[in-house]
């Protein structure tokens, strides 16, 4: 960081003390004044000592970052490591300050010497790619006469992953078809819920038996249980905009936030229940992950859900977008559903017999940002016709058969589940 | 996001004021009292240096000062010079402190005592010489020494401009 010219110059208080210095004594001995050398003596002495601790090499300093991935609200440390730093006394440490990064101490500035510099904390409060750590650097001598810098640091990209809540119920999956797992199924198997009371057939297991019934009925009878399965779980992110203001976590959430977080829980709940679960973005970039489990399949669907960018999807409409949703799986549709496409891509979904739902991240009261202009008066009358277009797209949406819920954290979709589960298992009238 | 100044930067605003001020006004319980244009300046002055300690309207604030003093006295040298002396680097060393950092840095109260130290230890410098001059204050002092004193001066200046390398030398 060092190599090249010297970066010491003179500082201001060198150059200040010298000239008043100079210019007082100068005075003095020309109009033979020596209440003049009293007032200036101290400062002549100041810029001596200063010309005295003149640095005679270059100081190298190397930026440091203890992580580079953190979830949003997570915190990290930046330090320097430095060599060379004989000559000098103190340093002087600005960090950039970039959005929806929080700095400690506050505008990430810090004064301290050379044999004791502190680290600067940094918390990124909102998910995404970030740029943290570029900072200003400044060293200065001994009394201040001289200084080296600033020199600009680079920072580092760093993803930010959205924030979980570490909850173990993503609420029972009302058609689960899979191997082994943890939500109850139609068939029976071998599994612990109760389902029924039948006769003994071949292959059953002994401790099945129900030796009361058997005796009061003369013939061998055991206990049925439902088997428990695994379920896949499709999550499709409406990123093609974002409404409301985003204040970084723990603060005012945009829609995308809403979306983003609410994804990231319930893609993080089945995961760790075991279950399969798939990501699709509608957005530019199409992030998407296969259906996929375990904690490895998790940071990758983190990792992409924090690599949105809000747009509408190129090259592609939605009716073409291809779900890739099987028999049972269950599938949650995170979106203001503003867009006329995706409802009907919802429907259709619906229509095929899937369990869908819709977790509706529209913060109350927000509104797109517009250009404040003359037109802003019409912004407000368009959007207001959208909400209205909006409330009958969710009306619709309903009437079809698929419940909408407000995100309210990691327990949202536990109820709707529930009512689609007992759903399920009511018996059909084919036609 | 435009951070507001902390509050030790104020305090070390308000100190370097005080002190360029206490330097102009320290002889009025001798009799020495500036007239209201030259507080107005110095005021500008200390204000200015407040807010950009570096610039070059601080020096030549503190060089008013010095005119001012230059002009009002003779050959007296009285007490309230060693006052002003302290009240001047009292603002120098403000300056100092606040061109260390951007103004939303606090000042760690450990440098803040550091220069405190050192700027009583260089204004030691002020009552040695005002010693000197009371001594020889009723010594018809040969123009020999003055000469002397101005050589001395003028090769201090070559030195500190050999020894001194210019922005972005070396």
């Amino acid at each position: 960081m060092s190599e090249g010219p010297s970066r010491w110059h003179t500082t201001g208080s060198l150059a200040r003390a010298l000239a008043v210095g100079g210019f007082g004594v100068a005075v003095a001995l020309t109009v033979g004044r020596p209440a003049v050398v009293v007032l200036v003596g101290p400062l002549v002495v100041l810029a001596s000592l200063a010309l005295l601790g003149k640095p005679t090499r270059e100081p190298r300093v190397l930026p440091g970052l203890a992580h580079v991935q953190l979830y949003e609200g997570q915190g990290t440390r930046s330090w320097l490591e430095m060599s060379g730093t004989e000559d000098t006394e103190h340093v002087t440490r600005v960090l950039a300050q970039e959005p929806f990064v929080a700095l400690h101490p506050v505008g990430g500035a810090v004064l301290s010497r050379t044999d004791d510099v502190g680290p600067i904390e940094i918390s990124p409060r909102r998910w995404g790619e970030r740029r943290v750590g570029t900072e200003k650097v400044a060293m200065t001598s001994p009394w201040a006469g001289y200084r080296w810098g600033p020199v600009q640091l680079p920072g580092r990209e760093m993803f930010v992953l959205p924030a979980v809540t570490r909850m173990r119920s993503g609420g029972e999956a009302p058609q689960p078809i899979g191997l082994i797992g943890a939500h109850r199924s139609r068939r029976e198997g071998g599994g612990t819920e109760f389902s029924s009371i039948r006769a003994f057939h071949s292959g059953d297991r002994l401790r099945r038996i129900n030796w009361r019934v058997s005796l009061r009925q003369g013939t061998l009878h055991v206990e049925s249980t439902r088997a428990e399965e695994d379920t896949a779980v499709l999550l499709i992110v409406d990123a093609m905009a974002d409404y409301g203001v985003s204040e970084g976590i723990d603060a005012a959430q945009s829609s995308l936030d809403v979306t983003v977080r609410a994804a990231a829980n319930i893609a993080d709940q089945y995961l760790g229940g075991g279950d399969r679960v798939s990501l699709r973005v509608l957005s530019p970039g199409g992030e998407y992950a296969g259906y996929g489990t375990g904690t490895r399949h998790l940071r990758r669907i983190l990792g992409l859900l924090a690599r949105i960018r809000p747009g509408i999807p190129r090259d592609v409409s939605i009716e073409q977008v291809d779900f890739r949703a099987t028999a049972g799986t269950v599938v949650v549709v995170i979106s203001p559903m503003l867009s006329p496409e995706l409802a009907i891509a919802t429907v259709r979904l619906v229509r095929r017999g899937l369990p869908v739902i819709v977790v509706d991240p529209l913060p109350p009261g927000s509104t797109p940002t517009v250009h404040p202009d003359p037109a802003a008066q019409v912004a407000q009358l368009a959007w207001r016709m959208r909400l209205l277009d909006r409330s009958h797209l969710l009306s619709q949406l309903a009437a079809a058969g698929c419940p909408v819920v407000p995100w309210n954290g990691p327990r949202t979709l536990e109820e709707v589940l529930r009512r689609l589960a007992r759903r399920s298992q009511l018996p059909r009238i084919g036609v | 996001m435009r951070l507001s100044a902390a509050r030790s930067v104020w305090v070390v605003r308000a100190v370097g004021l005080l002190g360029l001020l206490v330097g102009l006004l320290a002889g009025i319980p001798e009799g020495y009292t500036p007239s209201l244009a030259v507080v107005a300046v110095v005021l500008l002055g200390g204000v200015l240096g407040a807010f950009r300690p570096d610039h070059l309207g601080v020096s030549m604030t503190l060089a008013v000062v010095l005119v001012w003093w230059a002009i009002k006295l003779h050959t007296q040298v009285p007490a309230g010079t060693l006052a002003a002396a302290a009240g001047l680097v009292t603002a120098h060393v403000a300056g100092t402190l606040l061109s260390y950092g951007p103004r939303f840095m606090p000042i760690p109260a450990e440098v803040v005592r550091l220069w405190a130290v050192r700027g009583l230890l260089v204004w030691l410098a002020a009552p040695v010489v005002w010693f000197v001059a009371r001594v020889y204050a009723d010594h018809a002092t040969p123009t020999s020494y003055w000469l002397a004193g101005l050589t001395a001066a003028l090769m201090g200046a070559v030195v500190a401009a050999v020894v001194v390398p210019t922005r972005g030398g070396d």
